[in-house]
């Protein structure tokens, strides 16, 4: 009994691994050179590695957490301690905590309105939240200016949305911010570092945890073969790359359904799992590299959030210790479109100079990364897919369940933690148990 | 400080009750200690002005952040 698996992101490795454990044959095709899909680490000095892709977990991430156990890996803290910095209209100021120098009965109406949608869900299956349709066929942008009359919270919410799920309000229906908002633990949870989901990092780099899993299954991953066919017959799925063909019992499609879907089934499939709606994960994310963190010299923390780009919110990344300072830049949602059209110097100059207004004597950095994820053919955007106006009425029901041989995981599979290296793991389990039911050995 | 309303340190507390979604708010609870965070403080504060009329500042509410408190920041605002 052998199964293939499409994606050595952290779904279809995790997938790969329960099989492999439970005595069953594998083969991982990654249409890359590398594993770890939306996960991917960057080598900024000598042992010093910043996380390109995903990168933040927190305590409520349980199979992740016991995953980086069992490989052996460690958490580092993201460290938010010190002042922050905004620029949300008028120059860049300071302020104690993460708290944005706007009105707060503004952003308590934004977040009352955003918990009262989050209740209606049903994150299980949102297509069945009552009221589904009308809820999926309004967009978020739309939704805020039903229910949020005040400037400054109307400011926010782009960057809120942007920061959450890389997502123009625009681009997606209440449904499914609503959805993403209640998968992730509501706003107060993904919106959090310490006690939340951005408490914690993978020291020495999230894709790690990829590369560990496949030298574990060695010569079963496969790289540089994209799937390009699926075809089942009878009792065999196979499987057509642009090296060979690949036969097996059952398939694990373990790639965003955007990539999915652009696979051919033969015979083709009677459902979609996506469509010209459904939007990539709009997210660019910048690294400045600098000796070391310079702005903690002035008590600042290296959080910033700017409504105007390229760099609507930053981060202190840098590994522990003694070694460089990482300033991550997050470009998102419709910025993020805006600055994959700029030029690769463009690019580098709009961040390095805002970065410099941003936070007081700093220099040019040592080193600077930019990774454009909506451009990355085989991920079509991060942290996961945008479902737009009617998408997760139509394609919800579809997303996760069995056709045939044919199984699916990734983080958009997964109603927990959707969109999150949490949702793919769990994503992972679950095909895995599905396959193992399905099909005695 | 002005003495504050019983009748305000009910309805702040009521407010606290609904955002914190917990009964065990009392007129000397902080709300940071009743697991508030900064954002679920905007909630409050947001509930307040609709509510009760005045609009408190987060810093005001970090100073003063049990119900008998914001009770009494209300009353002297409204003095």
């Amino acid at each position: 009994m052998t199964t293939l698996i499409v994606g050595a992101g952290l779904a279809g490795l995790t997938a790969a691994t329960a099989l492999a454990a439970a005595g069953r044959q594998v083969t991982v095709l990654e249409a890359r050179d590398r594993v770890g899909g939306r996960t991917h680490g960057i080598e900024v000095a000598p042992g010093q590695w910043a996380d390109a892709g995903a990168a933040y977990l927190g305590e409520r991430h349980t199979t992740l957490k016991s995953l980086i156990a069992r490989l052996g890996l460690v958490t580092t803290p993201t460290t938010t301690d010190g002042r922050s910095r905004f620029s949300l209209g008028g120059g860049p100021q300071g302020s104690e905590g993460r708290f944005p120098p706007l009105s707060a009965v503004a952003l308590g109406q934004l977040f009352d309105a955003l918990d009262d949608v989050t209740r209606l869900v049903r994150a299980d299956a949102p297509w069945l939240t009552p009221d589904a349709e009308r809820l999926d066929r309004i967009s978020a942008a739309e939704w805020v200016g039903h229910h949020v009359d005040h400037a400054d919270a109307r400011l926010f919410f782009p960057l809120f949305l942007g920061e959450m799920m890389a997502a123009d309000p625009a681009d997606v229906s209440v449904l499914h911010m609503a959805f993403y908002l209640k998968s992730g633990g509501g706003i107060r949870y993904l919106n959090a570092f310490a006690g939340g989901a951005q408490e914690d990092r993978v020291d020495g780099g999230a894709h790690q945890l990829s590369e560990l899993l496949a030298a574990k299954l060695g010569d079963r991953v496969l790289l540089g073969e994209p799937a390009r066919v699926v075809e089942e017959r009878g009792s065999t799925v196979r499987v057509h790359t642009d090296r060979g063909v690949h036969e097996a019992d059952a398939l694990v499609i373990a790639v965003p359904p955007l990539l999915a879907d652009s696979i051919e089934y033969r015979p083709g499939l009677p459902f979609r799992r996506a469509g010209s709606t459904t939007v990539p994960g709009c997210a660019v994310k910048v690294h400045l590299v600098y000796p070391r963190p310079l702005w903690r010299d002035h008590g600042l923390s290296g959080w910033s959030v700017s409504a105007e780009g390229p760099l609507l919110s930053t981060v202190d990344d840098s590994p522990p210790g003694d070694g460089v300072g990482i300033l991550t830049g997050f470009v998102t949602g419709r910025e993020a479109r805006q600055y994959t059209a700029l030029t690769l110097e463009e690019q580098r100059d709009t961040a390095v100079s805002q970065a410099r207004r941003l936070f007081p004597e700093l220099p040019e950095p040592i080193a600077h990364h930019i990774t454009d994820w909506i451009g990355e053919e085989y991920s079509k955007g991060c942290y996961a897919a945008l479902f737009g106006l009617g998408d997760w009425v139509s394609f919800g029901p579809h997303l996760a369940a069995p056709h045939g041989r044919i199984h699916w995981a990734g983080t958009e599979t997964s109603t927990e933690f959707f969109g999150l290296m949490e949702g793919a793991i769990r994503s992972g389990q679950r095909a895995a148990a599905e396959v193992l039911q399905a099909y005695v050995d | 400080m002005p003495a504050a309303e019983a009748s305000t340190i009910e309805q702040v507390a009521a407010i606290y009750r609904r955002v914190l979604d917990t009964d065990a708010v009392q007129a000397e609870s902080d709300f940071f200690d009743l697991g508030g965070d900064s954002l679920l403080a905007t909630r409050v504060i947001s509930a307040i002005a609709r509510d009760l009329g005045p609009e408190l500042t987060i810093t005001d509410f970090l100073k003063s952040p049990t119900p008998r408190s914001v009770a009494e920041l209300i009353a002297s605002l409204t003095a």
